[in-house]
């Protein structure tokens, strides 16, 4: 009988077999140790586990208003989180606006790293007239607080949640791109990269099967505290009302509608508000402590 | 010094295209609305009406001429008027002036706070690292920089203005008591960079020959730290004060319109909820301006301070 794989052997496998494989299990394996990585990641995996199974579980309506009696305080019976002024079940508003904080995030971060990605590694790969151009562009992005520019861009849509995501995503790729390009200039100077050239592969191949794989592990970090601050950023334009419009549940709306009930019901605002915290946090944790684990040198690279 | 004058003239010249991206992505947004006109119409504008009042605004001519036309009113310090019911046809500059003392202000003392904040908390924590009240400290940046400002600011008012009764919560109307908890909110997030920055740079140089050097001589530890070490670990964090402006003025907007703060992030709030677009152009290039200025103290106070920067 053959034995069975471990996880181990796998990952020793995987070590082996070279690009992204090679990459994952190297992030794994450097990070299994670290405490931060550890706390982030637990508080990120279940957090999306909620917002995926949050249509199967047993929750009352997040949009409908009046199924409850307003203003209900928590209790561990009945809602956990309480009511809400208009009679909606918070523990359910709160799980909901997980998705919603979750999706928004997460899609703008990814549409921002393809932006930043394609263009720091067009600047930094072809350099010259091109990289003069795209490099400027990059600097004067990186020069505007991303949550301005998000502002600007979302009110000039007008406040729905996909210009939100596109808000987002077109303030925040200049990260994405500067560290991208900064990767490429050196990486392309690296021996297997002129060797592939001399095989005759053509600059697309070069760059996206040579150059890309070994510029992503602090695209990951830098992913990581995006999706951080871009729940920020949503949940701050959704506070101002400039972001995801009601009924859809969001967090930063439902702090602000919170607010006038403050002190006869604390939990309308408290609760999503702690669970925003938690997830900014959860992030963040993963993001810096990768970081410290995959490139020491980036420590406090981050402002 | 010539060279620093050279290099100060270099950045100031490098901060023109950011300035003129600016008033670019400001002026794009009139275009992102659609029909501009349909703003600024009577209620019941005929076809022909609307045609006219595009003459009138240069809206029929091309998108370059445009651009232009806004380009030169805005050198002749002119950002157009007012659209909304309240202020109808107000020049914008007008209505942003007196807003502007405010959150220079509020912004002003969110940042002495923050320092005064981050400093001495970097010291103590490099100061015991890896003991327990350095990782309290890191443990509190943590949480202090994931705070979304919005969600901080309900926590301090319910604190020290509705639980405890110290501070007021009158906005920019009231006196110093109402000033402190929205410059509070501003800075918190700001003071845990500081406290970060300020650690590493504190732990840097105290690992360095002469301060081994000034223990060997016997000196007390204290004078050692205050006079020596932190001198030199400060210098680092205090220039690049200017980058902080971006963090200020991005925390602004949403602290102003919850304390409602008279200044320009709660105008930029209230402009874009009623769809007052002269306005909000207005209020982002100012703000921008905020961030570009920051930046170009930051380069030229670093040029100051390390003569090498100069060079490149």
């Amino acid at each position: 009988m053959r034995p069975r794989k471990t996880l181990n052997d796998r990952l020793m496998a995987w070590k082996m077999s070279g690009g992204f494989k090679q990459i994952a299990a190297d992030v794994f394996e450097r990070s299994k140790r670290n405490r931060m990585v550890g706390l982030g990641f637990t508080i990120i995996i279940i957090m999306i586990a909620l917002a995926l199974l949050a249509p199967f579980l047993p929750l009352a309506t997040p949009t409908h208003p009046l199924d409850y009696d307003p203003l209900l305080k928590p209790s561990l019976k009945h809602h956990w989180f309480g009511t809400d002024e208009n009679g909606i079940d918070v523990f359910s508003r709160v799980i909901f606006g997980a998705r919603v904080s979750l999706t928004v995030a997460s899609v703008a971060i990814v549409l921002s790293m393809l932006i930043g990605v394609v263009l720091g590694l067009t600047a930094g790969y072809f350099g010259g007239w091109v990289d003069y151009l795209i490099a400027g562009t990059i600097d004067l992005f990186w020069t505007f607080p991303a949550f301005l520019l998000a502002l600007a861009f979302a009110a000039a849509l007008g406040p729905s949640l996909e210009n939100v995501i596109l808000a987002i995503s077109i303030s925040y790729w200049a990260g994405f791109a500067r560290l991208m390009r900064g990767q490429v200039l050196t990486v392309r100077e690296r021996l297997f990269v002129e060797a592939s050239r001399a095989l005759g592969a053509n600059h697309r191949r070069i760059m996206f099967t040579h150059v890309l794989p070994n510029c992503l592990a602090p695209l990951i970090v830098w992913a990581s505290v995006g999706v951080a601050d871009a729940i920020t950023i949503e949940s701050s334009l959704s506070f101002l009302g400039a972001g995801t419009q009601p009924p859809t549940p969001s967090w930063g709306y439902m702090l602000k509608s919170g607010m006038p009930f403050l002190e006869e019901a604390w939990w309308i605002s408290t609760f999503p508000g702690v669970v925003l915290l938690i997830t900014i946090l959860g992030f963040n944790l993963l993001g810096d402590g990768m970081r410290d684990v995959l490139d020491p040198r980036m420590k406090g690279m981050r402002r | 010094m010539a060279d620093l004058i050279s290099y100060v003239i270099r950045k100031i010249i490098l901060a023109i295209p950011v300035i003129i991206l600016a008033t670019f992505i400001v002026f794009l947004m009139m275009y992102l609305t659609g029909d501009p006109i349909q703003a600024i119409k009577p209620p019941h504008a005929s076809a022909d009406d609307l045609q006219k009042l595009r003459e009138k605004y240069g809206f029929d001519q091309p998108f370059p001429v445009q651009y232009g036309k806004f380009l030169w009113n805005l050198v002749n310090g002119d950002l157009g008027n007012s659209i909304a019911v309240g202020s109808m046809n107000v020049p914008v500059v007008n209505l942003l002036k007196p807003k502007l003392v405010n959150t220079l202000e509020l912004m002003l003392i969110g940042l002495t706070i923050s320092y005064s904040l981050g400093i001495p908390l970097g010291i103590y924590s490099a100061l015991r690292q890896n003991r327990i009240g350095d990782r309290g400290v890191m443990v509190f940046t943590l949480i202090a920089y994931a705070m979304p400002s919005f969600w901080l600011g309900i926590l301090l008012a319910l604190l020290f203005a509705v639980y405890l009764g110290w501070l007021d919560l009158q906005g920019s109307i009231g006196g110093w008591r109402s000033i402190i908890l929205p410059a509070m909110t501003l800075g918190f997030g700001n003071a845990a960079l500081t406290t970060r920055m300020m650690r590493s740079s504190m732990l840097e140089v105290i690992r360095q020959d002469y301060i081994t050097q000034l223990r060997s001589r016997g000196l007390p530890e204290r004078e050692i730290i205050f006079k020596h070490a932190v001198k030199n670990a400060i210098l680092p964090v205090i220039t690049v004060i200017g980058l902080d402006i971006g963090w200020f003025v991005a925390g602004a907007v949403v602290v102003e319109t919850m304390f409602s703060w008279n200044g320009i992030g709660r105008l930029l709030t209230d402009s874009i909820l009623t769809a007052n677009f002269p306005v909000v152009q207005g209020c982002i290039l100012i703000l921008a301006i905020f961030v570009v200025l920051g930046n170009l103290m930051a380069d030229i106070l670093y040029a100051y301070v390390d003569p090498r920067v100069r060079l490149g």
